[in-house]
């Protein structure tokens, strides 16, 4: 912000200041948040590449062999099913190999994708430790934690997006919900139940990796082959949490995408309470 | 990232604050804050936390800041010399779970774009450098389907991935206990057990010769003993346990056999003895071919009160899918080491060669 101007929305016009003029702006992310963050990426990717490639030797969907084809997988039949009726994919060699080959190291790398799996999963271990450091040192978990008012905020900013799509095309006035937080009722519960889930994923990750020094773990969730439907279905938690949180950070402008890196945020106007909609 | 971004003031000016800062102009805005607090939009007053007004301004000059560590060289701490920044507090709120405002932050473009210049880069360093380890960890088959076809496989990249193994390894002796069992489970728990010889199964034909030769005893002789001698000598013990493969599937058996703990003190091995070598010399490769089995399994798990040499399966003597006459059941192990149809055990001081870890498994395999 420029100080020569009382408006609090000049905040955002901060590149054509003159050179010595002070610009507002919020420290949003201690810095372990936003490293752990990014190393996430990477660490997620590694985790759940092996972890499909592991799935593979056992998978946990399972039928009776199908006489057509001899597959007893349903990720198999997936890829069959796929050769079969995507275009371009006819003259796929392995069909039931396809999902291996699109989503995994590959089938039959058991040894090497254990070895990758136990390297990622120690990293993530140690990732989350770094990230609730993070959290701690720079006061951020106080942002995550559920409110009263969650319930109903979360509604309307469901009602908010599902309205965009059509409020676009009938170019109508659609105003986002205004918070007074750092973050709304929806993200609070997003960015407050993956930390949970990658605790779950742990917890889980060690019930069926030593399922008889942790069979107590194991039981906690059901059983060693309990445990491993867990794991398998919080993998696919984090896909569902990524994809629409890549889509909303871009949509929502590249001061939030660069605030996870430099840490800080021009919205300065937001910690302020003054909550203009952004 | 620079350390010192993280303390509300941590950007001070190295020398003088900037002229261009009026106090009076910054005085200008609070009561502007102010007005748009006290009316804030309607969804604000739900929240339970106060509008926090902007209480103070405070400036701070510190004249002998250092530059950082992770502040570059020469040319950029020139930059810093004219850094303008301070810190913007706002009230503290009111409870220990209540979210704090934001800590504002009045500073200079100047230092905004080394600062970002710098984050930057260092986002990027660590683009580069994920990259790179993908590159170099993951196997050659995926990445030349990914289109990369240069061999990346190296004596590094083994030992890197070897030394995560051994770390599990290590995690995985430490939570061993020999007083700790494994559960038991009723026999209406019992699952199927497929026969899983990895090759071929054997020819039968090799059990009514069969003997146990054992190697590496304290006498310094070799023994060799017969089935009939082993379950007449030893009590038998019975267990119904839970077979984990390393593959993810698992099979609740109802097992009978003899401790190898007393096999041990029946024949006590050598003293500087740490590891066993369990051996079949009758198991088969897909083909059908000699494929000598062989596993390290150490001594304090072979001690291990229900680490058994097995004789039964489900009430009746071991069938040679599962590895007559006498096959090695540790359940705090992976089932790649309950060696099927044991034909040698040695006792060695140095950990013996293990079939499994020779093809990229880990060694001590404890669950």
């Amino acid at each position: 912000m420029s100080t020569s101007a009382a408006l609090p929305n000049d905040a955002k016009s901060t590149s054509t200041l003159p050179e010595q003029a002070g610009v507002l702006v919020v420290r949003k992310h201690h810095f372990l948040v936003r490293w752990s963050h990014w190393l996430n990426v990477p660490i997620l990717l590694g985790l759940i590449l092996s972890g499909i490639s592991i799935y593979w030797a056992s998978p946990i969907y399972q039928h009776k062999p199908d006489p057509n084809t001899g597959s007893f997988d349903v990720a198999a039949d997936i890829g069959i099913w796929i050769c079969a009726h995507v275009p371009g994919q006819h003259h796929y060699s392995s069909p039931p190999d396809w999902i291996y080959n699109h989503m995994s190291l590959g089938p039959g790398m058991l040894a090497l994708a254990l070895r990758l799996h136990w390297l990622c999963a120690y990293s993530l271990m140690l990732n989350g430790i770094v990230y609730l450091a993070g959290l701690i040192m720079g006061g951020g978990w106080r942002s995550l934690l559920p409110r009263r008012t969650d319930l109903l905020d979360a509604l309307r900013m469901f009602r908010y997006y599902l309205g965009f799509p059509f409020a676009k095309l009938a170019r109508r006035h659609w105003p986002h919900p205004v918070f007074n937080t750092k973050y709304n009722a929806l993200q609070r519960a997003a960015y407050f139940s993956v930390p949970i889930a990658g605790l779950l994923s742990v917890a889980t990750g060690w019930a069926i990796h030593k399922p008889m020094q942790f069979h107590w773990l194991a039981a906690l969730f059901g059983g060693y082959n309990a445990a491993r439907v867990w794991h398998f279905w919080l993998m696919w938690l984090y896909i569902f949490f990524v994809v629409p949180h890549v889509i909303l950070v871009l949509a929502d402008g590249w001061d939030t995408l660069r605030s996870m890196i430099v840490g800080w945020s021009m919205r300065a106007e937001r910690s302020e309470v003054v909550a203009n909609e952004s | 990232m620079n350390h010192n971004e993280n303390c509300d003031d941590s950007l001070q000016p190295k020398d003088k604050p900037s002229t261009n800062l009026e106090p009076k102009q910054r005085r200008a805005k609070l009561p502007k804050a102010d007005s748009e607090d006290a009316n804030p939009p309607l969804p604000a007053a739900t929240e339970n936390e106060k509008p926090a007004a902007v209480e103070a301004i405070t400036k701070q000059l510190i004249a002998d800041r250092s530059p950082s560590p992770s502040v570059g060289p020469g040319p950029q701490t020139d930059e810093m010399a004219t850094v303008v920044a301070k810190s913007v507090s706002v009230k503290t709120p009111q409870s220990f779970f209540g979210e704090q405002p934001l800590p504002a932050l009045e500073i200079a473009p100047r230092v905004l774009r080394y600062q970002s210049r710098r984050d930057f880069l260092a986002f990027g360093a660590g683009t580069l450098a994920a990259l790179a380890g993908a590159g170099f960890l993951l196997p050659r088959d995926t990445l030349s389907r990914s289109g990369v076809r240069r061999n990346m496989d190296s004596a590094e990249k083994e030992w890197f991935l070897n030394k995560a193994l051994r770390i599990d390894d290590d995690v995985a002796e430490a939570l061993y206990s020999v007083n700790r069992s494994v559960p038991t489970y009723t026999k209406s728990q019992i699952t199927p057990l497929k026969n899983n010889y990895n090759g071929s199964t054997p020819d039968p034909g090799y059990i009514p010769g069969w003997k146990l030769a054992l190697d590496g005893l304290v006498s310094g002789l070799s023994i060799s003993l017969d089935i009939r001698n082993l379950l007449t000598r030893f009590s038998v013990h019975e267990q119904i346990t839970r077979l984990v493969c390393v593959e993810g599937w698992s099979a609740i058996a109802w097992w009978a056999g003899l401790r190898f703990d007393d096999l041990l003190r029946a024949h006590p091995p050598m003293s500087q003895a740490k590891w066993a070598s369990v051996e079949s010399s009758v198991n088969l490769d897909a083909s059908g071919n000699p494929d000598p089995y062989f596993m390290s399994v150490d001594l304090a798990t072979a001690r291990h009160p229900q680490t058994l040499l097995v004789t039964h399966f489900n009430g009746q003597p071991l069938t040679v899918e599962h590895g007559a006459p006498l096959r090695l059941l540790v359940p705090v192990k992976l089932g790649l080491k309950n060696v099927k149809a044991i034909t040698r055990i040695t006792y060695v001081a140095e950990e013996p060669r293990d079939y499994w870890a020779e093809r990229g498994y880990s060694r001590y395999d404890g669950i």
